[in-house]
């Protein structure tokens, strides 16, 4: 093993409170080999590092103008009226040519108000844990530690396995944010190193997820079981997709599958749909379809927890 | 979590008279006084005030109204204020003849509404006032200051950097930023300090050699307070009585003849139950007001106090739980009755709707050690959970062995009424104080006043503010002047000191060498203002009615004013030095380290406010390292100007203290000071708010508490012993549930563990505070709190509104 890898990310937040037990430090890891429509952060979708443009940043061209002719490809061109309707009016803004830009990440460089910016950065692993271990005490105080997330993290195998290792070296605890989407010989090399997984679980009918995500849902059943059996713990994370899993069908699957799992689960939560995820997405080359619905009501949430606690699982809402 | 009680008919009552309170000014103290002065024009001061005050309570109108339980009131109304002539009262004059403020409504009634602040005074009580206008020309305290000043004031003063600017007042705040002795007035009583005044006078009768002669006038000063003090409760007696005999419910007429009885007991005896110790104080502290217009007379250790009184009365079967509390939902309510009429720029400063009677709870016995949190401790936390109020401040003190139950509630609290109780880390600031020469004993027995400051309870003449509420320089003006050769780009002024220009300094150091040296300068001016205006206060205006409970005063034979404490000191305070930090962070990182500019480049650029220079404005409010985001690069700075200011504080005394406090706090006056800062290197444009006490600059911490947290930590936090007000704007979505508040507990005990002497949060959303904006009414209960003090966000000025919600949100 290379003594240092790096792997990309494009986020890494302090006090993360829902991410796990206690006060945590979630690292976020870029790409994803699934396509959620309904996904909250878009930009971890791609694996490599990509420009991102946010139009209420942009201080206009008529004062700035740096990017338009930083573009070595010519992508970044004048905005015609309609792209200012998201910022105070009068500034001339910018467009991007999504089909012409290649990420090179010139103009983001030039950009001075972080209104073309890129998304990843490129961290070794002893960077990453230098600065999970500036809130050690934090994570002391209250039985926090390191939430690894995505993104799919298990994607970046070997960064993710070697960051997991030298947290626990560090006497760190680990959770592991997955969809569960990987081989199980990664997901076994990483159990010895993770405390607690935390397993995205989405629908149990097979065609419906392939045709949803662009993935099976066998393998991440698979992997379920094979941690379980291995005895691992997990939290199960259910997102709450409007009219693709919210029918008590689905869920009275998922309680079933996930009661048979046993005491490897600690806890099921249920992760409403919002809708925050559009406006990143906006700011990016779209990489497969958002989805833009209402969040499902407290009611419809109420009666799918129940339906869940009919297989004595024990249910939060975030 | 524990479920909140509901109040009593008569509390929910008094809470709606004080939300929507409108303050009655009116003439009646201030007749009394002039009447009293000029009987006694050349009589010595120190008994020409005291004498004044016994002719103040004695004449005052004493009320009672139908709700109350605890009784007191400051002016003629129940909601009222009398006003203070004799310290300087140019203000009231200036804000009627400028003809603008006050505005006559149909009923001949003038009401002054600016900023929320809602004053009225009719037209009799105006006339009142301006008929004694005449008398006090050149007769008030900050007249005697005013008349002379030493050489070089005048354009010091004009810089327009420090609490002193041109045409002002220096003396018209008394100071009486402190902890009153409480627990001496309810265990002692008046008549008992009275006696042992008149023994000391009795045995030196005809024989006052050295200096007796000023021991002797303290004591008759004395003597004349506790008169006054027993003159005003037996006033309140009699109302209580006379109101008694007309009271057609038989149960209330009981309570009221009870009220009556205490009343006439404790004015002049110790307390005996829990009532007559909760009455006893706020009598006290009415004796107090009557005395002067001290600005941040602070509760001390309320719970502390009072527990011994309502254990007994437990144990003896004379109250109740509910009773009990009741008696302190009275009690904080009544705090809520005494706010002063005071000018506009006072509320700039120190913020709309704040009484200033900080209150402590929890914390360690003086004694043992051991946690000394005890039911009232719960109950002053429930009550103001219950009763919404963000007044008074409350301090809880939290140490190793807080109970978890504590925690809980004070964060419940935290969530209910938002920025209180401010958390006080028992672990660094008593070790502190000890190392600044307090006895252990004493150090435990520490409470908070003001906005923040650390104090001694009952023993302590602790002058945080400066000797007369002048104790801040603007470090923003500062900053912009010594990269200015000394001049002051806001207004043009210069001082003395030249230190150079930006475009001329060749290295980083030369850039702090030039900031420390305008540092020292500015410093060593305040405290010669201090240390002048404290000595002609030492003559003009000591405080009988204050010394007379400070430990120290009676058995020196000294009042308080004059050194006669246990303990002297003063301080100040610098607030927003993450701007500083972050302008010298930029100056290094744009101009020495990355070169990304030249420093005539940035000077440029800042000199015009910025204008035509945006892009350069966005790199550095995007690239450069900022304080508050655990960065080594930006902190790095904030420790240095933070030991700058420190290390220049060690320098300071007066002929009453060898000890000046540094203080990181400021209330409001973070806003106040930048609407005449010009623009900072760090991208600050003119007139935009500094930082705001010791929290990172607006918006500028990007990485949620923990890493505030890990910033605030690099200077040392001992060293601030005039207080730290580290403000935490927490989203509500943090804190859901049991295990959001016992995160939020979690991080704040590691924050403490790791030398965090203070910390606030304010759990609102910037979205409710958008709404609140648009729809004031429906947004009354909204408090929020900056640095030091909380307020009804929809009272405050829409430019202070904008500063809390483009203050970062720690989202999840
Ligand atoms: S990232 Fe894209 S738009 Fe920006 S300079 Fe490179 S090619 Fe052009
Ligand atoms: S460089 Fe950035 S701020 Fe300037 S015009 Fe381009 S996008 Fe806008």
């Amino acid at each position: 093993m290379s003594s240092d890898p790096a792997g990309t990310i494009y986020d890494i937040q302090g006090f993360s409170v829902q991410d796990g037990p206690g006060i945590r430090t979630t690292v976020f890891l870029k790409g994803c080999p699934l396509r959620c429509p309904w996904c909250h952060s878009p930009e971890s979708r791609r694996f490599d590092i990509q420009l991102s443009w946010q139009s209420r940043r942009c201080i206009g061209t008529a004062v700035c103008g740096l990017c338009l002719v930083s573009c070595p490809r010519g992508a970044i061109v004048p905005a015609e009226g309609s792209q200012s309707t998201d910022t105070e009016d009068g500034l001339q803004l910018i467009r991007v040519d999504w089909d012409t830009c290649d990420d090179c990440g010139l103009c983001a460089a030039e950009c001075p108000a972080g209104a073309l910016s890129m998304w990843g950065k490129r961290y070794t692993v002893s960077e990453v844990v230098d600065r999970a271990l500036r809130d050690r005490p934090f994570f002391e105080k209250s039985g926090g530690g390191v939430t690894i997330s995505g993104g799919e993290p298990l994607s970046q195998a070997e960064f993710t396995l070697a960051l997991l290792r030298a947290l626990k070296e560090n006497g760190l605890h680990t959770a592991l944010d997955t969809t569960g989407f990987a081989p199980w010989a990664v997901v076994e090399k990483a159990l010895p190193h993770v405390d607690l997984f935390l397993l995205d679980l989405k629908n149990m009918d097979g065609r419906a997820h392939n045709a949803a995500v662009g993935v099976p849902n066998q393998p991440i059943l698979e992997n379920a079981r094979g941690i379980a059996a291995a005895g691992g713990k997990m939290q199960i994370r259910i997102p709450v997709i409007p009219r693709f899993n919210d029918s008590g069908g689905n869920l009275r699957a998922l309680g079933k599958f996930v009661a048979e799992l046993g005491e490897a689960v600690t806890l099921v939560q249920l992760l409403p749909y919002h809708a925050l995820g559009v406006p990143k997405w906006e700011r990016i080359k779209h990489d497969g379809p958002i989805l833009e619905a209402t969040a499902p009501s407290d009611k419809k949430i109420g009666e799918l927890k129940a339906i869940l606690e009919e297989y004595s699982l024990t249910i939060q809402v975030h | 979590m524990q479920k909140l009680g509901p109040v009593t008919a008569r509390i929910a009552q008094m809470r709606e008279l004080v939300r929507d309170r409108v303050i009655a000014v009116d003439a009646e103290r201030a007749l009394n006084i002039t009447e009293s002065y000029r009987k006694n024009l050349l009589v010595p001061p120190i008994i020409k005030r005291a004498t004044a005050t016994y002719d103040v309570c004695s004449k005052m109108t004493c009320r009672v109204e139908e709700f109350e339980l605890i009784v007191g009131n400051l002016g003629t109304s129940f909601l009222g204020s009398g006003v203070q002539p004799e310290n300087g009262f140019a203000w009231f004059y200036e804000e009627f003849d400028g003809g603008k403020l006050w505005v006559r409504d149909e009923n001949g009634v003038y009401h002054r509404d600016d900023m929320g602040t809602k004053l009225s005074i009719t037209e009799e009580e105006k006339d009142k006032l301006y008929s004694i206008r005449d008398f006090w020309k050149g007769r008030t305290v900050s007249d005697h200051m005013d008349s002379w000043y030493p050489d070089g004031y005048e354009e010091w003063c004009a810089i327009g950097a420090s609490s002193y600017f041109p045409g002002m007042p220096i003396g018209d705040l008394p100071s009486g930023h402190l902890t009153a002795g409480y627990p001496k007035i309810i265990d002692v009583g008046y008549a008992a300090i009275r006696k042992q005044a008149e023994d000391w006078v009795d045995a030196h009768k005809g024989n006052l050699m050295g200096a007796d002669v000023e021991r002797y006038m303290f004591y008759k000063s004395a003597i004349l307070a506790c008169d006054a003090a027993t003159a005003m409760i037996r006033g309140y007696a009699r109302a209580c009585h006379q109101k008694a005999q007309g009271c057609p419910e038989a149960a209330r007429r009981a309570e009221l003849q009870k009220m009556g009885d205490g009343l006439v007991w404790i004015s002049e005896k110790p307390a005996r139950t829990f009532w007559e110790a909760v009455q006893a104080t706020v009598m006290y502290q009415l004796l107090l007001y009557m005395d002067a217009r001290y600005p941040a007379l602070a509760f001390g250790r309320f719970d502390q106090y009072t527990w011994p009184f309502l254990k007994a009365d437990l144990e003896a079967g004379r109250i109740t739980m509910d009773q009990a509390h009741e008696i302190v939902d009275a009690f904080l309510l009544k705090a809520n009755c005494f706010y002063r009429a005071a000018p506009p720029f006072l509320n700039e400063i120190v913020g709309v709707g704040n009484t200033y009677q900080h209150t402590t709870i929890g914390g360690v016995d003086p004694d043992t050690g051991e946690d000394a949190s005890n039911p009232v401790t719960y109950m002053v936390l429930d009550s103001m959970g219950r009763l919404l109020l963000h007044d008074p401040t409350i301090s809880i003190r939290i140490h190793r062995n807080t109970p978890e139950d504590l925690w809980e509630r004070a964060i419940e609290m935290t969530k209910l009424v938002g920025g209180l109780p401010l958390f006080q880390n028992d672990e660094v600031i008593i070790p502190a104080l000890v190392e600044r020469g307090f006895e252990l004993r004493d150090a435990r027995d520490y409470s908070l006043i003001g906005c923040q400051e650390i104090v001694g309870s009952g023993n302590d003449y602790p002058a945080p503010n400066g000797t007369l509420c002048k104790a801040t320089i603007h470090y923003g003006v500062i900053l912009d002047m010594a990269l200015n050769n000394g001049t002051n780009p806001f207004n043009g002024r210069s001082g003395a000191l030249k230190t150079g220009y930006l475009y001329d300094m060749q290295s980083f150091d030369e850039v702090k060498a030039a900031m420390k040296a305008q540092v020292e300068y500015f410093l060593g001016w305040l405290v010669t203002m201090n240390n002048y205006s404290e000595h002609i206060a030492m003559r003009e205006s000591p405080h009988a009615a204050l010394s007379i409970s400070i430990e120290g005063c009676m058995e020196s034979g000294k009042d308080c004013v004059c050194g006669g404490a246990k303990y002297n000191s003063f301080g100040g305070t610098a607030t927003g030095l993450a701007t500083v930090a972050d302008s010298l962070t930029t100056i290094k990182y744009m101009v020495f380290d990355k070169k990304l500019c030249t420093a005539r480049e940035l000077y440029d650029a800042y000199m015009a406010n910025w204008e035509g220079h945006e892009p350069l404005r966005r790199r550095i409010l995007n690239d450069v390292p900022h304080f508050g985001n655990n960065d080594p690069y930006a902190d790095e700075q904030m420790k240095w100007i933070c030991d700058v200011y420190y290390n220049a504080c060690g320098r300071m005394h007066s002929e009453r203290s060898r000890i000046y406090k540094a203080g990181l706090y400021g209330a409001a006056d973070h806003v106040a000071q930048g609407a005449h800062t010009w623009a900072t290197p760090d991208g600050r444009r003119t007139g935009e708010p500094l930082a705001d006490a010791a929290s990172p600059a607006q918006g500028r911490d990007l990485h949620g508490p923990t890493s505030v947290f890990n910033s605030e930590l690099c200077f040392d936090h001992r060293h601030f012993l005039d207080g730290i007000a580290l403000n935490l704007k927490i989203h509500p979505t943090a804190l859901r549930g049991a295990e959001g508040a016992a995160k939020l507990r979690d991080v704040t005990k590691a924050y403490f563990d790791g030398g965090g002497m203070e910390v606030q949060y304010n759990v609102v959303s910037a979205d409710d505070m958008r709404a609140a904006q648009k729809d004031p009414a429906a947004y009354h209960n909204l408090v929020v709190r900056i640095a030091g003090y909380s307020a009804y966000f929809v009272e405050l000025s829409t430019r202070m509104q904008n500063d809390i919600i483009s203050r970062t949100e720690n989202v999840l």
